[in-house]
């Protein structure tokens, strides 16, 4: 029973093709790209507000210059909404739940802003690496625990991310039996 | 979708220095709407007529034909037993599930959906109040300027009338003046020649009293005392006379 239930998370092929684009690919069906109008029909209108809103929520705590994040960062995170949403209804495949796309999400993000972070302010960068107000005797311990955890920071996102929805798909399967 | 963020973000990535001229090609390639100036053609009123909530009206009209009424009905219960018994379509748990979600979706939709469906029309309906308010208060200032215009016209057409009134008073004022200093002139005049004809009273009737003081002088001088005695004595008999008349018409 233990390799039924995790043959759900086996990435579809038919016929030698695998279909596991057309499942990371379908979200975009359901968004359709906005004209020049100004009114629109509801679907678009109604997408259009929850992305305006989710946007301002979104660049709320950055200044000025974080407002370059906002393309990325938004449409990252309706891919992951759309695909892990879709994962819900039955026959359906997650992607999400494959590590290696999650990892494919995690490492790039992670180092673009380490790197950015360095190259841009090098001595606040670092200065993240120590946290205020702590005792002078624990500094080097603490550097050392704040650079690893740097480091382990993309293993901790990706995994996380495939350990929830895998979680969460299993237990479906679990409890509906 | 993703393009109109491009559109609204594009120019704060494409001034982002180093990757300037990349994101200028990137963002150029992410566009998916037509790039053309042609004119939109109007959105319909309500979406496409819809059976079940699934199946566009489309496909019935386009057996109708053929088959009639029941014509798609019967093409789709007849794919729907073949799928079954041919096990192309394998009943598992999974087709509980998917009922289950189903008819929990379906109910959603019947419950909620007018109410999603009033709020994005309320979003748009916002969208057009905003820009015809906008209008509408442009429009009546410009009503408002018109009426104030003509009656900047009707004030001036009035406006012969205030000067008439207003050239009355200065005449009149005028008038006044001149009025007052002709009295004064004349009262002035008329004291000094009070005054003269004061002086030439004065001066006659000095003289009369000089000339009746020089009579009366000359008069009394040239009474001789002879004279005097002849008076006094006329004047007793005179009494004398009198005095017997008054007695004789007394005794009567």
């Amino acid at each position: 029973m233990a390799l039924n239930f995790f043959d759900q998370f086996l990435s579809p092929t038919h016929l030698g093709i695998p279909l596991v684009l057309i499942a990371m690919i379908f979200p975009w069906v359901l968004y359709p790209s906005p004209s020049n109008r100004w009114l629109n029909n509801r679907l678009v209108t109604l997408q259009g507000q929850f992305f305006n809103r989710f946007t301002q929520q979104l660049l709320l705590p950055l200044n000025q210059g974080g407002h370059k994040w906002a393309l990325i960062l938004l449409s990252l995170m309706v891919f992951l909404l759309s695909i892990n949403m879709l994962g819900m209804l039955p026959y359906t495949f997650t992607p999400t739940t494959q590590l290696s796309l999650n990892m494919g999400f995690a490492v790039p993000f992670w180092l673009a802003t380490v790197i950015i972070g360095m190259r841009n302010q090098p001595t606040a960068a670092l200065g993240h690496l120590l946290p205020e107000g702590t005792p002078v005797p624990l500094i080097p311990v603490l550097i050392i625990i704040e650079t690893i955890s740097l480091f382990i920071r993309p293993i901790a996102l990706g995994v996380r991310l495939t350990a929830n929805l895998t979680a969460g798909h299993l237990l479906i399967q679990l409890i509906a039996t | 979708m993703l393009s109109r963020l491009v559109l609204t973000s594009g120019s704060a990535l494409k001034n982002s220095g180093s990757f300037g001229a990349c994101v200028v090609q990137a963002s150029r390639s992410i566009h998916s709407s037509p790039q053309s100036k042609a004119p939109l053609p109007p959105l319909p009123e309500k979406g496409g007529k819809i059976r079940h909530g699934i199946f566009p009206e489309e496909l019935f009209s386009l057996l109708y034909p053929k088959t009639g009424v029941t014509g798609p009905y019967m093409l789709g219960t007849g794919l729907l037993l073949y799928m079954l018994s041919k096990e192309i379509y394998v009943i598992n748990h999974e087709t509980f599930a998917a009922l289950s979600i189903s008819s929990v979706i379906i109910y959603g939709i019947k419950k909620f959906g007018p109410g999603v469906a009033a709020y994005a029309d309320k979003l748009n309906e916002e969208k057009v109040a905003k820009a015809q308010e906008v209008k509408d208060v442009a429009v009546a200032r410009l009503a408002q300027a018109i009426e104030d215009e003509k009656k900047e016209q009707w004030r001036v057409e009035g406006r012969h009338m205030l000067f008439d009134t207003k050239r009355n008073n200065v005449t009149m004022l005028l008038e006044t003046n001149y009025r007052e200093r002709l009295h004064m002139v004349t009262s002035e005049v008329k004291r000094r020649l009070d005054y003269q004809v004061e002086l030439q009273n004065l001066h006659r009737r000095m003289e009369q009293e000089h000339m009746v003081n020089w009579v009366e002088q000359n008069v009394v001088k040239s009474i001789t005392p002879q004279q005097e005695k002849e008076s006094i004595a006329k004047c007793i008999s005179d009494l004398k006379v009198l005095a017997k008349a008054t007695q004789a018409r007394a005794a009567v």
